[in-house]
This record gives C-alpha cells, sequence and structure tokens, in this order.
C-alpha cells in the first residue's frame, strides 16, 4: 500500500514538471512574452505573411461590423472584442488581432492569452498603422540608400494590397500631435 | 459547517495517526519515532499534488487560495518557542486538542496552557505590536521567491518527501 502511495505521488510530482503552470493567466509568461516584444506585430510584418499566405493564419478585426465595413485589411474576419469568448480559435491557428489604434486588440490579446491560445499577436497600433504603413508609406526626397532599399520592400507589399507609396518632396509632418491627430480611437 | 468537518476530520487522522499520544510525538525529537515527520510530509504531498494539480485541471483557482504573509523575525521567534513549547509539552496545538478529546491529562493541561498564552498575548501585544509587524515579506511561494516553475516546486517537494520517509523508515529499523 505505501509503495503503491508513493508511486502515485512520484509519478504526480514528475508529471507536474511537464504540466506548465497551474494558474491559467500565467502573468509571468505574458509580461516575458510583452518584454521580449513577441506579443504584437507590425503592420508590414503582418502584410508580408498575409502575402506569402502564412499557413493558418486568421486576421480578426475586434471592432464593431459598422466600423469592419466601412473599411479592413484584406481577409480579415470580423469578432467584435465582446463576442471573443464564444468564437473557436484551434490551436494551430495564428491569430492577429486589430482595433482602430491597437488598445482593443492588445486587449483582445490579453483575453486570447488567458483562454490558453498561446500563437496570438495584435497588431501594434491597429488599422491606422495598417495605412500608414502599408496603405500609405512615405519617404522623403533624398533619404539615406539603406531606408530607400527598405521603403522599396514596403512599397512593393504596398502595391500588393493596392497601396500608394508616395515620395515626399515637402518636410513631413511626423510630430507626435500629428500621429495623435490621425490615430484616434482605441 | 465546512470548517466544523474540516476539523472533525482533521483530529479524526491525527487520532488514527497516534498523534495524541504525547510519548510518540516526543520521540521525534528524539529520533526514535518518525511518524510526525511522515504524518506532517504526507500532508504537505498530499496539499501540493491536491491544489497543483486540481488548478491545472481547472477544478480549483489558485489566485483564490489565501498565502499568508511573511514576517521573517516575528515568525522566526514564532516558530522557535513553538518548537520550545512543543519539545517541553509534547503536543502541538492540532494534537493537544486530540489528546485532550481522547482523555489525555497532558493534553487537557497543553490547551489550558495555549489559551492562556493567548489571553497573555493579547494583554501584552500593544508593546509586542511594533517586532509584530516587522520584516514584512508579503505572501511569498516557492515559485515565487526562487523564480521556477510552480510544477518543478511541486516535484522537489515530493521528491524530498520520499527521499525522507526512505531514510526514516531505514533509521527506524537500525535504532
Amino acid at each position: 500500500m505505501r509503495r503503491a502511495l508513493a508511486i502515485v505521488a512520484a509519478t504526480g510530482g514528475v508529471l507536474a514538471l511537464l504540466a506548465g503552470s497551474p494558474y491559467p493567466l500565467d502573468v509571468q509568461r505574458l509580461a516575458t512574452a510583452v518584454a521580449r516584444e513577441d506579443d504584437h506585430v507590425t503592420a508590414v510584418e503582418l502584410a508580408a505573411w498575409l502575402r506569402a499566405g502564412k499557413h493558418r493564419l486568421r486576421v480578426v478585426d475586434v471592432r464593431t461590423p459598422p466600423e469592419f465595413a466601412i473599411y479592413h485589411i484584406p481577409g480579415a474576419e470580423n469578432v467584435p472584442i465582446e463576442s471573443l469568448t464564444a468564437v473557436p480559435f484551434p490551436a494551430e491557428d495564428t491569430v492577429v488581432l486589430y482595433s482602430e489604434v491597437g488598445i482593443h486588440g492588445a486587449q483582445a490579446w490579453v483575453f486570447l492569452r488567458a483562454l490558453g491560445h498561446r500563437r496570438v499577436y495584435f497588431l501594434r497600433n491597429g488599422l491606422h498603422e495598417w495605412l500608414d504603413d502599408v496603405m500609405s508609406p512615405t519617404i522623403a526626397e533624398g533619404a539615406p540608400a539603406d531606408a530607400q532599399a527598405a521603403f522599396d520592400r514596403v512599397a512593393e507589399l504596398s502595391r500588393f494590397f493596392g497601396g500608394m507609396p508616395r515620395k515626399l518632396t515637402g518636410r513631413a509632418d511626423t510630430s507626435e500631435d500629428a500621429l495623435r491627430a490621425r490615430r484616434r480611437g482605441c | 459547517m465546512i470548517a466544523l468537518a474540516i476539523g472533525i476530520a482533521f483530529g479524526f487522522c491525527l487520532e488514527r495517526a497516534g498523534l495524541g499520544d504525547s510519548r510518540k510525538l516526543a520521540g521525534q525529537f528524539y529520533f526514535t519515532d518518525f511518524t510526525v515527520l511522515k504524518v506532517m510530509f504526507s500532508a504537505i504531498v498530499t496539499a501540493a499534488l491536491g491544489a497543483f494539480w486540481l488548478a491545472r485541471l481547472g477544478v480549483l483557482d489558485l489566485a483564490g487560495v489565501y498565502v499568508p504573509e511573511t514576517y521573517l523575525l516575528p515568525q522566526l521567534a514564532g516558530g522557535l518557542l513553538f518548537g520550545a513549547g512543543f519539545v517541553a509539552a509534547g503536543l502541538c496545538p492540532g494534537t493537544s486538542c486530540v489528546a485532550a478529546a481522547s482523555g489525555h491529562g497532558d493534553g487537557l493541561m497543553v490547551v489550558l496552557g495555549m489559551f492562556v498564552g493567548v489571553v497573555v498575548t493579547g494583554l501584552a501585544f500593544a508593546p509586542l505590536r511594533h517586532f509584530y509587524d516587522s520584516t514584512a515579506r508579503g505572501p511569498l511561494t516557492f515559485p515565487q521567491l526562487l523564480h521556477v516553475p510552480y510544477g518543478a516546486v511541486v516535484f522537489a517537494v515530493v521528491a524530498l518527501a520520499l527521499a525522507t520517509f526512505a531514510a526514516a523508515e531505514r533509521w527506524e529499523r537500525c535504532a
């Protein structure tokens, strides 16, 4: 009897080593993912994934249906943030969440991680980053060669999605105020 | 009602393990009887494995489990005082109640002594207050303290318990 109990305890102990965290929300793991910036993708990275046809990629727009109807990233599906728990996300799917400027997307990321999904990312600055960096990328005239090469790669992606890469002849307004004015919402 | 049922079950288990007998408990300190160590370590292993696996299977929410706060120096002093009382009386608070309930006079005296101690501590609490609240470290757990996964701590506790049980059994056979 004692030997049997010892075997049960030993088995439970060894399996505990492999079973992962007993907390449904492993805050330390989430904090590490955020610190390593493994929690999000940039708009250009997402565009590259979409064009390459990344296996089992799901782009999820967590805004409201009317906002989704006005414009959304090509191939995206609309799952309003309050409906996230009602939609199944198989473990094999890579899910990229986005909202207007990223806040709701980041919150949705926490929700899905809390539900146990591992391959989840959010689009860093949301739809506005997509519009700025993929659909309307710009470069200043006379930019250094490496910046020009990077722009050429983005411009190619942009044209794939019907975007309009532009070369700025004047001085671009990239101030924080200008960015904030462009990026309103959640 | 739940607390009453748990208390009765706890007392029953202590009595069945023979821990209502102060000579058996004193044997722990003379290294002639390791029942206390085995019972207590069995309880720790059961709780560690039970809490881990119930939480892992989604039955228990560990965030809702109360973790007492750590006060280093007061708890160290309290532990030494507790240990000295344990050795002198041959009983601890739980086992003294079991001993008293099963008709042992020494158990009754220890229970009375505990009540006197509680009253004296209450009366002398004001000057002790500063020490009582000192060296606060908050609720600490081994996974947080050692920065290791919860499962690794459970494994270490189980391994340590099994090794200790084996050593205690061997010691008892040789003694």
